[in-house]
């Protein structure tokens, strides 16, 4: 796994962006960005050349949901791994985000060592 | 007129009987007098039903001063209820962000005090190895003197910075009776539609949608009610058996 993968974080909470990112560099990841939204995240996502998306769902403007699909429906970053960190908890949401295409779905409140697991499991089979 | 019983009926005959006969003896005071006594009668009737809806309206009319309360809720509880809401969001945002500022003022200053402490590790094995130099061992003597000096200084600063991250954990009480505010406002205003329900509205309805969990379809935040809910999962692992159960 590239340590120096670039990271878009995505949540309209400034708190939980910043505990993400510090989680994210004690994890040895210091190439993080943040956008508090669907419609600020996905043109970010479309010139800006990131490896990786870690994004909250519940945000006002475009919901991570829509934000996943329409990195999915995009031809050239259509591969981004996708990481969901949310408290959406119902199991029809949770189906819906799979289906969508979502690599790994965390429920919050989570734990750091949730988000390191999640993170090796979605590298490790994108690696394999 | 009231014919609701054989007695009421019996009485009635003999009254319009009375009446026939008077009318037919030309007694035309004595039938008038008759006539006189069915209409007290009926009109008695009349103003008991009057006196039960006089009343029935007195009740609903007092009911509905009570909730003239409404009035106050909306005009000012409830804008001030918005503003202790906020109040809440502001400070646990602080309260985050001043954690956060000194947890991670703690982490750069447990690892400066790691790092320093390695450094000086490698150069002591040196002193065992026979690697140092007899010049060299005075100036490692003074920086660990110098390492000490900052490791004393460095564990104040620490235990300043934990004892600040636990003041600014004082926002659980100020939030939390902002909060209670709120929620007697809320029992209040729930108070009062049930008044309004019991005038106008229908308590049966009332009764059978009260045991009624909402489900919304969108996308909904965190669930507070999860032992009432069937259709959420409760914590990780829960998320985990579902998407591998999907072949995740």
């Amino acid at each position: 796994m590239d340590k120096n993968m670039k990271i878009l974080v995505v949540d309209d909470f400034s708190t939980m962006r910043r505990i993400v990112k510090n989680l994210l560099r004690d994890l040895g990841f210091n190439n993080t960005h943040e956008a508090d939204d669907g419609l600020t995240a996905l043109p970010m996502l479309k010139t800006g050349n990131f490896d990786f998306l870690v994004t909250d769902w519940n945000m006002p403007g475009m919901q991570g949901i829509d934000l996943l699909k329409a990195v999915r429906a995009d031809e050239k970053i259509k591969t981004l791994p996708v990481l969901m960190v949310t408290a959406e908890s119902k199991r029809e949401q949770i189906i819906e985000a799979a289906q969508a295409g979502v690599n790994g779905y965390i429920v919050k409140p989570f734990t750091a060592g949730t988000l390191s697991e999640k993170l090796n499991k979605i590298f490790e089979r994108i690696e394999s | 007129m009231k014919l609701s019983n054989d007695a009421d009926i019996k009485q009635t005959i003999t009254r319009v009987k009375d009446l026939l006969n008077h009318l037919e003896n030309d007694q035309i005071e004595d039938a008038e007098k008759v006539l006189e006594d069915f209409s007290i009668k009926d009109n008695g009737d009349l103003f008991s039903e009057i006196g039960k809806l006089t009343r029935n309206l007195h009740e609903a009319l007092s009911s509905f001063n009570l909730d003239s309360k409404i009035t106050d809720i909306a005009a000012s509880e409830i804008p001030s209820a918005k503003d202790r809401l906020n109040y809440v969001i502001e400070r646990t945002e602080e309260a985050a962000n001043q954690t956060m500022d000194m947890v991670e003022n703690c982490s750069r200053m447990a690892d400066t005090l790691s790092s320093d402490s390695q450094e000086l590790l490698v150069e002591w094995q040196k002193l065992y190895k026979r690697e140092l130099a007899a010049g060299e061992f005075r100036k490692l003597c003074k920086r660990i003197e110098s390492h000490f000096k900052k490791s004393t200084k460095t564990s104040d600063d620490l235990h300043k910075a934990l004892s600040d991250v636990l003041l600014a954990q004082s926002y659980q009480d100020l939030t939390g009776q902002a909060i209670k505010e709120v929620i007697s406002l809320v029992h209040e205003v729930e108070e009062s539609m049930v008044n309004i329900i019991k005038v106008f509205g229908d308590m049966d309805k009332y009764h059978e949608a009260k045991g009624k969990v909402v489900k919304r379809k969108e996308a909904e935040g965190p669930i507070v009610n999860k032992d009432k809910r069937d259709d959420v999962v409760n914590g990780q692992d829960e998320v985990d058996d579902l998407l591998s159960s999907l072949g995740f």
